[in-house]
């Protein structure tokens, strides 16, 4: 059984939902990074997406962007990143951690990029440019070396596609919760929730729900109809405010965003 | 490649490894929707009808073939003809495509059209037509080229566009076009966006392709009644490459045709100074296509350099990629400095100021010309004109307007 599949079925034995967070790789830089993520994993947090900062980030608003830029002016790799998350695991062995980033990147490394995700005990990969029809010879090798390639599932998504999808994933899915980018204002509605319950009807897989969760409110209600929800632009917003000589208040502030979100869908 | 079975690109959007849709999730439905709908009206006479009436009489095609004659001369060599896409409303090979493109999103029922620009060329093209039919129109342009492209960012406006400058990234048309995509994945019920350049996820490299395919339909009309045959060589710029897709498609089975298509070459291929990914590039995926892109080792995208706002892109059309390693279309750069110089060489011999754009293939042309045979006939697509670089190029060379 892979690490993901462990961390849901140990939160559905306890009847909890997941909180699973995104922070960008190297943002405000890799060191202050590694020690986010490890705060993250201290918290309780049950999967880490760790976002590889690119150039293009195209789905992100604002916040993620902003991210990505400041991780970008410290120049560092693919395997800078996934050697960090090695360092990680080592200490963390049960919690997965997810690499979220555009194809360019992961293309970079070629046919060692399988290799390499194996070798730092990468557990999954989500890209976000990677539509199924593009993926099918990048699934076989990344299945050959038992990671997950976790799927987006957007309000625009039709059954049959989604059908088709379901037929390929593994790990767990992503419900995108809105039409836009990250980090944009999410309304709740009863059709966002029972989108979410329908998909859960066609699939074994655990299902989470991203994009614009930036609070307990929302992560409660959005918990209720799924198996856990992704928090991502709250966090980098306040890492931007990093300031090396305050590195405290950071996990601080940090930390309290993360009891209460935790709060809100235990 | 066997050119006789030219038939890309395939059911899956791809010349053979290159194109593709490499998109977010919430996009696709509004591609194979894109999709569905122009394979129904390429088959729909009363739709073709339409696109061909406001070519006729919006654009005012068939724009003509020229001969430059005193350049010709000066230069010693082939025969030089000039298409001329500079003479269309808005004063580019743009409006082939926007003009199509519109009346498609039209049947789609949408109410809002966003497009990208770069030298504000496809900007202008598209706010016109947003115009013309009544429909919100929001331009994506970035800071850098908002600064020299001023006087078609006044246009824009006037025509009723809303023009959004874009100062992430490096504030060129790469980023534009992030922000676009951005803006349409939020507003994808109602918005249509009109990418400007056979570049993007499938199926926008084919409808682009498609619409400027009109310039080289009528150079063979052309060349037919001018000459009794086909042109020697077909020269175009490329940067994203619509006006060369154009002009070339329909040349691509015609053997004896030579085509080039040529790149922003900035300070010289060698400096790593340019915008010219066919020349120095390496295979990746950006903007929603797998094709020939200016990266690092890391698959970060690099910043081009060219003075032609409208070429510096880091990406090119997967079409080309194809091309390019196929054999088919040979790949050249020209430098700003060359580029600059057929600028002052055209508008002073013929009279016609061309595009900084197209001023890069005029470059190559005058390289070679002077070494073929006085009967080779050479034909350059003039795809636009050179109001719109004005200040800029007043601005590289010292002067103050």
């Amino acid at each position: 059984m892979s690490n993901i599949e462990k961390v849901f079925k140990n939160l559905k034995k306890d009847n909890k939902k997941a909180l699973i967070t995104y922070s960008v790789a190297g943002d405000p830089d890799l060191e202050s990074s590694e020690k986010i993520i490890r705060n993250f994993i201290l918290e309780g947090v049950d999967i880490i997406e760790v976002g590889v900062p690119f150039s293009d980030p195209m789905a992100e608003g604002p916040s993620i962007q902003l991210g990505h830029e400041r991780a970008l002016k410290n120049k560092i790799s693919l395997l800078d990143i996934m050697q960090m998350c090695l360092k990680i695991k080592n200490d963390h062995p049960n919690t997965p951690l997810v690499l979220m980033g555009y194809m360019n990147n992961f293309l970079s490394l070629k046919e060692n990029l399988f290799d390499e995700l194996k070798k730092n005990k990468i557990d999954g990969l989500i890209i976000v440019d990677l539509p199924y029809v593009e993926s099918n010879e990048f699934l076989k090798k990344l299945n050959d070396k038992d990671i997950d390639l976790i799927r987006l599932i957007s309000p625009t998504t039709t059954k049959e596609r989604i059908d088709k999808i379901l037929a390929s994933s593994s790990g767990y899915l992503y419900y995108i919760s809105l039409k836009g980018v990250t980090g944009s204002e999410l309304k709740i509605s009863d059709e966002l929730e029972n989108r979410v319950l329908e998909i859960k009807k066609q699939t074994k897989l655990p299902i989470v729900v991203g994009f614009g969760i930036k609070d307990a409110k929302t992560a409660k209600k959005m918990s209720l109809c799924s198996d856990g929800v992704v928090v991502g632009s709250k966090l980098v917003d306040e890492i931007g405010s990093f300031n090396p000589n305050k590195e405290n208040i950071l996990n601080q502030n940090l930390t309290s965003i993360i009891s209460e979100l935790k709060e809100g869908i235990s | 490649m066997s050119k006789e079975n030219y038939d890309f690109p395939d059911k899956d959007g791809r010349f053979g490894e290159f194109g593709g849709k490499y998109v977010s999730e919430t996009l696709i439905s509004a591609l194979d929707e894109l999709e569905c709908t122009y394979e129904e009206v390429k088959k729909d006479k009363s739709f073709l009808a339409e696109v061909k009436n406001d070519l006729e009489t919006f654009v005012g095609r068939p724009s003509p073939l020229y001969f430059a004659q005193r350049w010709t001369e000066n230069l010693g060599g082939a025969k030089i003809y000039l298409k001329r896409e500079d003479l269309n409303h808005t004063g580019a090979h743009k409006i082939n495509n926007t003009v199509g493109q519109v009346l498609l999103a039209k049947k789609m029922g949408k109410k809002r059209i966003i497009a990208e620009t770069g030298a504000g060329q496809h900007g202008v093209a598209t706010a016109a037509v947003a115009a013309r039919h009544g429909l919100e129109c929001i331009i994506f342009m970035g800071d850098e080229d908002i600064e020299r492209q001023s006087p078609n960012v006044y246009r824009m406006k006037l025509l009723g566009a809303t023009v959004c400058s874009v100062n992430s990234g490096t504030k060129t048309l790469k980023d534009a076009m992030n922000e676009a995509m951005r803006d349409w994945v939020t507003n994808v019920d109602d918005t249509h966006y009109i990418i400007g350049s056979v570049a993007g996820p499938h199926p926008y490299p084919q409808i682009v392709r498609d619409f400027n395919s009109i310039v080289g339909i009528e150079l063979k009309d052309q060349s037919r009644g001018l000459f009794g045959r086909y042109p020697d060589k077909i020269i175009a710029c490329v940067g994203g490459g619509s006006n060369a897709m154009g002009i070339f498609y329909p040349f691509l089975k015609d053997n004896s045709v030579d085509l080039i298509g040529v790149e922003a070459g900035g300070s010289g291929v060698d400096s790593g100074m340019h915008a010219a990914p066919l020349s120095d590039g390496s295979i990746g995926v950006l903007h929603g296509m797998k094709t020939y892109l200016m990266q690092d080792q890391e698959g970060q995208i690099l910043s081009t350099h060219s003075v032609s706002a409208g070429l510096d892109y880091p990406g090119v059309g997967p079409e080309h990629s194809y091309l390019r390693d196929s054999g088919r279309v040979v790949y050249e750069a020209a430098t700003d400095e060359e580029a600059l110089d057929s600028f002052h060489d055209l508008t002073k011999t013929e009279g016609i100021m061309p595009a900084l754009e197209t001023a890069h293939a005029l470059a190559y042309a005058k390289k070679i010309a002077p070494d073929l045979d006085k009967e080779e006939i050479l034909v350059v697509n003039l795809s636009g004109r050179g109001d719109k670089d004005m200040a800029n190029v007043a601005k590289v060379e010292g002067l103050t307007l």
